[in-house]
């Protein structure tokens, strides 16, 4: 597994966690336990999703204006259903 | 409003290419108990649901369930990718592929298209949850019985996952209809909608 792929599957893991504690606070909205495992995590995703954006490309809209201005990075990079075998990166 | 973000929820990287599996599991894109019909039923429920959790849940798990369509087709696009005609011949892709060539649309795996007549939006959040319940169920047998049919691990990976997902779903829409009963009358909780039947709500404590 190369360095972007390690960062995207950190991301992945972070986000899913996220997405676990966002179901069960919707129906459990005090449980004090279940908001701090979505606290840690968010922050952890955050800084994951950050240096992922900053290295390997925007994973959100707003993030990818490229560092000059100069260029729109979203049509720059391959769109999620293509695999790593297709990237060449296996 | 929904934002994108560009990558699948779970990894998909599938080496070789299949299409007879992709025939098999494009019915969890528009079969009947598929995702494209989940995320359509919860994100039309919604607007019914009688208490903040019940809006937020469907909002969410609907939301979720676009990302699994986006994941479904993830995995037919890689498995119909770079095929021979000799394959699509001897697969039985070729009934697909006449009228789409490898695009992704939605379908059963037996070639019907996509309906809205798969889910229901009633009106009532008792009904329509204990719809979402049985669907989760319906999508986690389907996803069990393409376990059955495909050995490739690369494939096999990213089901379970979904598989699992459909288990999660169902204890937070259980979830859900018990936060919904909580607030109505116990002696009948079936015999009215209490989304327009608004005199039947229990009262609350001041």
């Amino acid at each position: 597994m190369n360095e972007r792929q390690k960062l995207l599957l950190k991301v992945q893991q972070l986000s899913f966690a996220l997405v676990e504690a966002n179901l069960y606070l919707d129906s459990h909205p005090t449980c004090e336990k279940g908001i701090a495992y979505f606290k840690k995590h968010k922050s952890e995703l955050d800084k994951a999703r950050a240096e992922y954006e900053e290295k390997y490309g925007a994973l959100k809209m707003e993030n990818a204006l490229g560092d000059d201005d100069r260029k729109w990075c979203w049509v720059t990079e391959p769109f999620p259903w293509v695999s790593e075998y297709e990237r060449g990166e296996r | 409003m929904f934002a994108y973000e560009k990558r699948l929820q779970y990894p998909v990287n599938i080496k070789n290419p299949d299409p007879k599996a992709a025939k098999i599991i494009v019915s969890q894109l528009g079969g009947p108990d598929g995702e494209a019909g989940a995320a359509l039923r919860y994100l039309s429920q919604r607007y019914a649901a009688p208490t903040r959790e019940v809006q937020a849940m469907l909002t969410d798990i609907g939301t979720e369930e676009l990302s699994h369509m986006e994941m479904v087709s993830a995995i037919i696009y890689q498995l119909t990718r770079n095929l021979t005609p000799a394959q699509i011949k001897e697969s039985g892709f070729d009934a697909y592929f006449v009228d789409h060539t490898t695009g992704i649309y939605p379908v059963s795996a037996a070639g019907v298209p996509f309906d809205a007549a798969y889910f229901q939006s009633t009106g009532d959040p008792i009904a329509d949850l204990n719809e979402d319940l049985a669907a989760e169920q319906k999508a986690r047998i389907t996803y069990d019985n393409i376990l059955r049919l495909i050995d490739d691990p690369d494939v096999r990976e990213p089901i379970k996952f979904l598989r699992e997902r459909e288990i999660v779903h169902y204890q937070r829409f259980g979830e859900c209809l018990r936060l919904t009963t909580d607030l109505l009358d116990a002696r009948n909780f079936y015999a009215f909608n209490p989304a327009f039947d608004k005199t039947k709500k229990k009262k609350q404590k001041k």
